[in-house]
């Protein structure tokens, strides 16, 4: 991949880190969580894709086992607040 | 044959193989840091006065300056490996030198920000945590464990990264054969993951 490109990715970390630091003093009430945590999913996004090279990743195995461990996170998440929220 | 999957019988070498093993072990990572940010919603959803409160004791700046040291050690390290596989051996090394010190300098922050805490007599178990209320006790226990745990990733992340540096200046990392650092890289890019996440659960709670 080229160094442009290298350069870039991390421009955009930087300016989405500035957006989590200045929305926090907002006080935007419930949302707030949402929104860091959401910019926080792209910036592990752009990590995972360019510097960690998976959106070049020809062989299938990576395009499946990635998504399948981030699905059983998001059960194992989500069953623990169902059962937390409605004890 | 070796261009379209990876693998060579003369040399032995599975590319595919090398890469997949570390991407089973990092995803054996997420699944460790991720039962913790379980464990961290779940009190916080509990909590939520309590984490409020004890979050603004921790230091903004410092957490943001991590951040973005983190962030560009990540790039050095990108660089790093596209270097080595241009042939730039030199500039490879530079940036991998480059990248282990922006650890150095993160874990240097971290123990400031420890040192700062401990002194105020916040750590886990102390007498003055204790009397506190119940959330913000959760939230320091977690705050010390998880970004503990995360400082411990960072510390071994610099120690392999060393050990491909001696590796690369012997040549044995070269334009042909660089999995080796490739696979450290995809370390370090994880520890820096966990790390954008832990930045906004703890330092950033309105």
């Amino acid at each position: 991949m080229k160094t442009r490109t290298y350069l870039l990715v991390w421009v955009g970390l930087i300016i989405l880190t500035g957006i989590t630091f200045s929305v926090a003093g907002f006080h935007p009430g419930g949302w707030a969580v949402l929104v860091a945590l959401s910019i926080a999913g792209t910036k592990s996004g752009l990590v995972l894709s360019y510097f960690m090279h998976l959106k070049s990743e020809k062989e299938l195995v990576f395009k499946i086992a990635i998504p399948l461990v981030l699905a059983v996170l998001l059960v194992f998440i989500s069953l623990t607040f169902s059962d937390v929220a409605f004890r | 044959m070796s261009e379209t999957t990876g693998f060579t019988l003369e040399g032995k070498r599975d590319y595919t193989g090398a890469k997949l093993g570390m991407w089973l072990f990092l995803l054996s990572e997420i699944l460790l840091f991720g039962g913790m940010f379980v464990l961290y919603s779940v009190y916080r959803y509990k909590n939520p006065a309590d984490f409020h409160h004890a979050s603004e004791e921790l230091d903004v700046i410092l957490g943001t300056l991590n951040t973005l040291i983190l962030l560009t050690s990540s790039l050095t390290m990108a660089v790093s490996i596209s270097a080595i596989q241009k042939g730039r051996r030199k500039l490879s090394a530079f940036l991998l030198v480059a990248t282990m010190a922006f650890g150095l300098l993160f874990l240097v922050n971290k123990g400031f920000e420890w040192t700062a805490k401990i002194d105020h007599c916040i750590y886990p178990n102390s007498p003055t945590l204790l009397t506190r209320m119940k959330g913000e006790i959760l939230f320091f226990g977690l705050y010390y464990v998880m970004t503990g745990l995360h400082g411990l990733h960072v510390l071994v992340g610099v120690g392999v990264l060393s050990v491909m540096l001696i590796l690369l200046l012997k040549e044995k990392i070269n334009q042909n054969h660089f999995t080796a650092l490739e696979n450290s890289g995809l370390y370090w890019h994880l520890v820096d993951i966990i790390w954008i996440f832990l930045y906004p659960l703890f330092y950033l709670i309105t």
